[in-house]
């Protein structure tokens, strides 16, 4: 009966969220598909903002963190409201500035050169779809646990509904879905929260702090400080404007909704963190102490929750991953359109649209094929982190910042930096007990660094300005 | 102290559940908009067919 009602709740979630994007319309140009024609109002860019950030891992991740430590997280999580706020005010209204701008690829083609722009255009779209393939494994996971259906199965279901409404809709049905995801689960699970505390929180308000004083105590002590650092550092680099969060600012309809936009996904990252952990924190007095952290919050729903609201929670999880999957998708199939084949030949629009479309399909086909091998959702995030931020930001932040920035810089930064993250991911693999993953950011992070310096010290001789 | 830390939790629950409402009435206002903008376009290529004929 309580699978049949949890069946019931996920297929009418399911032909809710269809009408809603049959309603967003299929795109009918290139510029629609990227880039939603540029007319984006504010509460749209930071619902989609928000929702595509809240993954698995700021939702489930930051549950089971709350369990076992504390408020530790909200003080790591702040390090990510900060990056949020200062692309608003700093990047966020330069890059919408940009003209005829459609993807970060583009905007260092613009400062740099077209071979930086070929070179960013591949290292976005593999890192969408490798960042794609973690939220399908999280997909998966999450339909594995409702229906008992095999993962590989689960996997498709997500990945095949995800796919077919971006590769029509595009951006535009990527953020319409993204804002009606967002309103699910920003309200679903507060809503939560508020019935555990007044309804099963025995001892009120001194237990809770409580709980949470020792959580936080017990986390402090089991997390070194290398790890802690690594951690901001993750936090506040590893997401910074990857492909989705760029195509959003690039859609705003102003340079001022743009920046708006990304303070006000900031600020409401700190609520989030608060509302998320205290649900962990909350749930110490009712799940068992060994449980697992990735599954506190499904055992807390089931403990407490009539078996309609387990079932709203099981569509929350889904609303969570579908909405950064989709933005995923179409930001990697932007990319490959406009970074790598443009730049080769000159395209009609009917066409673009196309190779567009056709890209979402492929790319969501590799995330799929690849989820399965994924070795936590975490772990997954971490090592897509790691590469992004030590693969582009160092030459998109300065190209963007400063006046006449040089290709050898861009070049050398990107290429050294993807260099070394891979060798200390592969290095991480190998030997798992000599480092920890969060802190594989900061070598990486700082050889991109010094490539660009040096690049642009060699550039600027060989110049001679 | 624990009444304040709860306090805040309730506050922050409380804005999150705005930020969903909030933007869940921008996305009726835009599907509606979407609507209204397709019947145009729609009929804006029913006449220029019309025309071509």
């Amino acid at each position: 009966m309580d699978t049949l009602l949890s069946v019931g709740v996920v297929a009418a979630y399911v032909v809710v969220l269809t009408f809603v994007a049959v309603r967003a319309r299929a795109a009918r140009q290139f510029s629609e598909f990227s880039l939603a024609r540029r007319a984006l109002p504010l509460a749209l860019v930071f619902g989609s903002l928000a929702a595509t950030y809240v993954g698995p891992g700021f939702s489930i991740g930051f549950v089971g963190r709350g369990f076992k430590s504390g408020f530790l997280f909200l003080g790591i999580g702040l390090a990510y409201a900060v990056q949020n706020i200062l692309v608003g005010l700093l990047i966020a209204p330069r890059l919408r500035a940009l003209k005829d701008c459609h993807t970060l690829g583009d905007a260092i083609g613009q400062k740099y050169d077209r071979k930086c722009q070929i070179v960013a255009g591949i290292i976005s779209v593999s890192v969408c779809t490798f960042f794609a393939a973690v939220m399908a494994h999280a997909g998966g996971v999450v339909l594995n646990d409702i229906f008992g259906l095999p993962h590989w199965s689960s996997v498709i279901v997500v990945v095949g509904i995800t796919a077919l409404y971006t590769t029509f809709g595009g951006l535009r049905a990527s953020v319409i879905t993204d804002a009606f995801q967002f309103s699910t689960f920003a309200i679903l699970l507060p809503v939560t929260l508020l019935f555990v505390l007044i309804f099963h929180l025995d001892g009120g308000a001194a237990t809770f702090a409580k709980q949470a004083a020792t959580a936080t105590a017990g986390g402090l002590d089991s997390t070194s400080l290398i790890e802690i650092i690594g951690l901001v550092a993750a936090f506040l680099l590893g997401e910074t404007l990857i492909p989705p969060y760029a195509n959003r600012a690039l859609a705003s309809r102003t340079t001022r909704i743009s920046r708006n936009g990304f303070m006000l996904a900031g600020v409401f990252s700190i609520i989030w963190f608060i509302v998320m952990i205290a649900i962990g924190v909350a749930a110490r007095t009712i799940v068992p102490d060994g449980t697992h952290e990735d599954h506190v919050l499904l055992k807390l729903v089931e403990s407490v929750m009539p078996a309609g609201g387990y079932a709203l929670l099981l569509v929350v999880l889904v609303s969570v991953v579908m909405s950064s999957l989709d933005s995923l998708l179409n930001a990697g199939a932007v990319a490959f359109t406009q970074d790598i084949v443009k730049p080769f030949s000159e395209l009609p629009d009917e066409r673009a649209l196309n190779i567009g479309r056709c890209a979402t399909i492929v790319i969501a086909a590799i995330a799929a094929a690849v989820a399965p091998a994924v070795p936590s959702i975490i772990g997954g995030l971490l090592i897509c982190y790691t590469i992004w931020a030590s693969a582009i930001l160092p030459a998109l932040i300065i190209g963007l910042l400063v006046k006449r920035p040089r290709p050898l810089a861009g070049i050398l930064s990107m290429g050294v930096g993807t260099f070394v993250a891979m060798s200390a991911i592969i290095f991480l693999f190998i030997f798992p007990s000599i480092i920890k993953a969060p802190a594989i950011i900061i070598p990486a992070l700082g050889a991109s660094l010094l490539a660009y310096i040096l690049g642009h010290w060699i550039d600027r001789i060989k110049s001679g300005a | 102290m624990g009444v304040v830390i709860l306090v805040l939790v309730v506050i922050a629950a409380l804005s999150a559940i705005g930020s969903g409402v909030w933007v869940a009435t921008a996305l009726v206002s835009a599907i509606s908009r979407n609507r209204g903008a397709q019947t145009a376009w729609r009929q804006a290529n029913e006449k220029s067919n019309e025309r071509d004929l």
